[in-house]
């Protein structure tokens, strides 16, 4: 184990802190559309699916649809906005794609994202962080994130849910 | 002046550019041109993506020489620099061994035979052209994450931004604005330290609580060191300096030397907090 001298910080964990839900809004639905299609009018086009039709997109896909709501808007020239939510390791994180005419992506912007509570942790593993914690115990909502160093999340569920909306535009253009 | 945040999924993690400006239009210009820069970095360095210069590299640069883009090729003499001031102890060829270990995928089949390479091994040609001395898997994720930041920096000020920040994963640079740097806890990662100001400086940090695996019984984490030392968990290093390329690099070296990478974190002008 390298020893340290005067460059040393060492940090207590036992300090009591009240759990900090972290929450970060980019952009709402409207910035989302003018930062991924710029000067264009998009229109307003959601499809519902029912529980079969679901299943058999998720069949190719890599995870699950959150809600039986497909949120999309279309431009005059084939451009296609959807917006989506995934959970991540432990936070759900609400993005849009943009995708060409010719059902490519254009772009990915994160719109927001919100740490999940104990109760709503899927993995046991993370469950632990928070032993002690009840619903009812005092949860802030931290908006003004500071800048972290030190590894973040991996950004694979994001990618997951645009691989399942593009598995989605292709069903919905061959069952319009 | 009012701080303007867009993030996008990059890199294979978030990347989050922050910048003031009351013009919206330059905001727009801006961060699609600080995320053009992200991307081209990752198109050229990704280790998972088979037309990339690194893939390119690994499959290839033992049998001809490769060539490969201007900014690949500075990242790697910064490696290759880096690798003889820490005497090995930074070492981008340590791929085979992080294949062995799952930290990254196999393609080429070599990861189970080869051997552990060195930086010395790589050969800088005219026409940036790269040769390798003997077969070799190298990895520049780190320090290529860390230059990608760099490069997003240096779009936002092309398009006339004078103060913003840009993090990618962990590894962040300020620039025209004095901050505080915070890191998560290594042993209660949803927790958060404050470590102190940074103003015009880059900081990165190593640390195994999202990337420790249990191997054969033991715990291992993708952090290597000469003879497979391996760093122990529970512990992050955060390396403040002048550029995120840096920052990164110099985490693996800290991580590994503790105290003796003092003299080095020096001559770059760097400096390193240990959190346990």
């Amino acid at each position: 184990m390298p020893r340290w001298n005067r460059l040393w910080a060492s940090v207590a964990l036992s300090a009591p802190i009240p759990y900090v839900a972290q929450a970060q809004t980019y952009l709402t639905e409207e910035q989302a559309q003018q930062a991924i299609f710029p000067g264009v009018t998009l229109e307003q086009a959601f499809r519902r699916l029912d529980r079969n039709e679901r299943k058999t997109i998720e069949k190719d896909a890599r995870d699950r649809f959150l809600s039986d709501e497909i949120k999309r808007w279309r431009g005059p020239h084939g451009e296609t906005l959807y917006v989506d939510r995934v959970i991540g390791k432990h936070e759900f994180i609400t993005y849009a794609v943009g995708l060409t005419a010719a059902g490519e992506v254009k772009a990915i912007e994160i719109m927001d994202y919100r740490e999940t509570y104990g109760h709503e942790i899927r993995r046991a593993a993370w469950r632990d962080t928070f032993k002690g914690k009840t619903v009812r115990d005092p949860v802030r909502i931290e908006k003004d994130i500071p800048n972290i160093s030190g590894a973040t999340l991996s950004s694979v569920h994001v990618t997951n849910g645009v691989h399942r909306l593009l598995l989605t535009h292709d069903w919905l253009h061959a069952h319009p | 002046m009012p701080i303007l945040k867009r993030a996008r999924p990059l890199l294979g993690t978030f990347v989050e550019i922050q910048l003031e400006t009351t013009d919206r239009a330059q905001a727009d210009r801006a961060f699609d041109a600080a995320f053009l820069a992200i991307e081209a970095v990752a198109k050229h360095m990704s280790f998972h993506s088979p037309m990339s210069d690194v893939s390119r590299l690994n499959a290839q640069a033992h049998l001809r020489p490769v060539r490969i883009h201007p900014d690949t090729w500075h990242v790697l003499q910064k490696a290759c620099e880096l690798a003889a001031s820490s005497n090995g102890l930074f070492n981008i060829a340590i791929a085979p061994r992080l294949i062995r270990w799952g930290y990254l995928p196999d393609p080429f089949g070599r990861g189970k035979t080869e051997a552990v390479g060195q930086s010395a091994d790589i050969r800088f040609l005219a026409g940036h052209r790269i040769r390798f001395r003997r077969p070799l898997h190298i990895d520049v994720g780190g320090i290529a994450k860390g230059f990608a930041v760099d490069q997003a920096v240096t779009a936002l000020q092309a398009q006339g931004i004078r103060r913003g920040s840009v993090n990618a994963g962990g590894d962040l640079r300020v620039f025209g604005r004095r901050e505080p740097l915070w890191i998560r806890h290594p042993r209660a990662p949803r927790r958060c330290t404050y470590l102190g100001d940074i103003h015009d400086q880059a900081a990165a940090t190593s640390a195994t609580y999202y990337s420790r695996r249990r191997r054969q019984g033991r715990i291992v984490t993708p952090l290597i060191g000469p003879r497979g030392a391996r760093v122990m968990a529970g512990q992050s290093i955060t390396v403040i300096a002048k550029t995120c390329m840096m920052a990164d690099a110099l985490t693996k070296v800290a991580a590994l030397a503790g105290a003796a990478a003092e003299p080095l974190l020096k001559r770059y002008d760097a400096r390193v907090y240990c959190v346990s």
